[in-house]
């Protein structure tokens, strides 16, 4: 298995600068910035099996550097080749409907994500299980806290097992116990993923877990391998920055 | 593959995520209503009651059906206004998600559209006491109703899709259409009829340039028994229109909207 899982070559994207209308005119005449680059000439391969960090300040094109594995974006320049169904963990729960039922919305979310209908039902008993909302589960969701949407979101994207396991900040939901659960259940499906890549800012659990950590800065990355070494960058980075902010 | 046969493709590869999305749409809207799914009929039958008082306000004695033909054509003509604005709104609308999941984003503007239709056929359940109430009679060309309902949600989609990616990098198309919505309202035959217009004379060949003057002039022609009593060539050419603008919606849609969701 030493095939590659991920490749990233020469990967860059750049997003359009929205722009008002007095600013379009003011363009004809003066030179402006068109476009912001999120990603920079990314080169990267993550081997099969591997357990990849990805650490860097807000703003960095860590999530954009997910979307693109993902496929959510196709990349300007360069190829991304992937080998193995992906799955991505973010933002637990997007396309819940407040006005039906828990149930209703384990499978909604669950097709959202791409599960097949047979694949939802016999899921469904341990994914409502899991998310400890038995009482509740026929009840609307909108009268669900946020803490219980959360336990929810998560309970049905962790069902599945992919090959690929993209994960962005996402670690620990709910209250301090579910919390302790939500994070087992993710080491879980990261064991059980052949390849993952986590965005995070725990670095104390991505020391643990990591393979390696790769460290970007405005959309290139700084420097990859070791994890505790990258860490090691990042905060002299980080405190350099913050020097001369004070300077 | 060709767009517009993929993009049939990729609806029907993914027809539950689509059924489960449709049921959200259509749930969303009347919960938390006493009266529920009751206004999917309430809506359109006030609607017509307003604009017959207008009419007689100022046109004088109208027609004594007059009243259902503004019902009819106000259900038609939401189930197309609907259409297009969910459409048009079908990617700049669904940030968070496009963002997060990734399958075929034609999915956005079809569910809209079919919810549209469900529910604009959910309102054309009104019918049901108007043929007792008049005396209509309850014949196979009752058909035409559900139909021409399906063909003005399919010319929203085609026309809505063509303008979707746009609408990511310019809010502008949105209010547009808004505005295009409105003034249809006006130039497609809801507050008058097709007769009305034959009667003007030339208007009356002048209107059948509008290709949502066939679906609704079926609908009326359906509720009292007979099949479309107009020229066949307009007939074809609205329902050639609503094929076309299916095709050049799913190109553009296929070709700019992988560029264009970037501007969300």
């Amino acid at each position: 298995m030493s095939e590659s899982a991920i490749e990233l070559e020469n990967v860059s994207l750049t997003f359009p600068r929205r722009k008002s209308l007095v600013k379009l005119v003011l363009g004809l005449f003066q030179k402006q910035e068109n476009e912001f680059t999120a990603l920079d000439r990314i080169n990267l391969v993550i081997k099969q099996g591997e357990i990849i960090g990805v650490i860097g300040t807000n703003g960095c094109g860590k999530s954009t550097l997910l979307r693109i594995i993902s496929g959510i974006y196709p990349p300007d320049q360069g190829h991304c080749k992937v080998n193995g169904n992906i799955s991505l963990l973010a933002g637990l729960g997007t396309g819940f409907s407040g006005h039906q039922t828990g149930r209703e919305n384990a499978i909604l979310y669950g097709s959202i994500l791409g599960y097949s209908e047979e694949k939802i039902v016999t899921k469904l008993p341990e994914i409502i299980s899991f998310s400890e909302l038995e009482e509740f589960i026929d009840e609307p969701i909108r009268t669900y806290s946020a803490g219980m949407k959360a336990r929810l979101g998560l309970a049905v994207a962790s069902a599945i097992q992919p090959e690929i396991l993209l994960i962005d900040e996402v670690l620990g939901v709910g209250d301090p116990t579910f919390k302790e659960k939500s994070t087992n259940r993710i080491m879980e499906m990261v064991q059980e993923a052949g390849t993952v890549v986590i965005v995070s800012h725990s670095f104390g659990m991505l020391s643990k877990i990591c393979d390696r950590i790769v460290l970007m800065e405005k959309g290139k990355i700084i420097q990859e391998g070791d994890p505790s070494k990258v860490i090691q960058t990042y905060y002299n980075r980080a405190k350099k920055i913050n020097k001369e902010v004070v300077e | 593959m060709w767009a517009p046969i993929s993009n049939v493709k990729a609806l029907f590869g993914n027809i539950f995520l689509v059924r489960n999305l449709v049921r959200r749409e259509v749930r969303g809207k009347y919960r938390n209503t006493i009266l529920g799914y009751a206004w999917t009929v309430i809506e359109p039958t006030l609607l017509s009651v307003v604009y017959w008082f207008l009419f007689i306000m100022l046109a004088g004695n109208p027609d004594e059906n007059y009243a259902v033909w503004v019902l009819i054509g106000v259900i038609v003509w939401t189930c197309f206004g609907k259409s297009l604005m969910s459409s048009v709104t079908s990617l700049s609308g669904n940030t968070r998600m496009i963002h997060l999941v990734f399958f075929p984003r034609i999915i956005f503007p079809a569910t809209a559209v079919l919810a549209n239709i469900v529910i604009a056929i959910m309102s054309s359940l009104v019918i049901i006491p108007i043929i007792i109430a008049y005396g209509f009679p309850f014949e196979i060309h009752l058909i035409l109703i559900p139909t021409s309902i399906l063909i003005s949600g399919f010319m929203g989609m085609g026309l809505g899709i063509m303008f979707a990616p746009l609408n990511c990098i310019q809010k502008d198309v949105e209010h547009l259409f808004r505005f295009i919505v409105r003034a249809g309202f006006f130039v497609s035959p809801i507050m008058w009829t097709y007769e009305m217009a034959l009667e003007r004379g030339v208007y009356g060949d002048l209107v059948l340039w509008n290709p949502m003057v066939v679906p609704i002039t079926m609908a009326r022609h359906g509720l009292v028994g007979k099949w479309p009593d107009m020229p066949v060539d307009s007939i074809i050419y609205s329902i050639c229109m609503a094929i076309l603008f299916w095709i050049i919606g799913s190109i553009i849609f296929h070709k700019y909207e992988r560029e264009a969701v970037k501007h969300l």
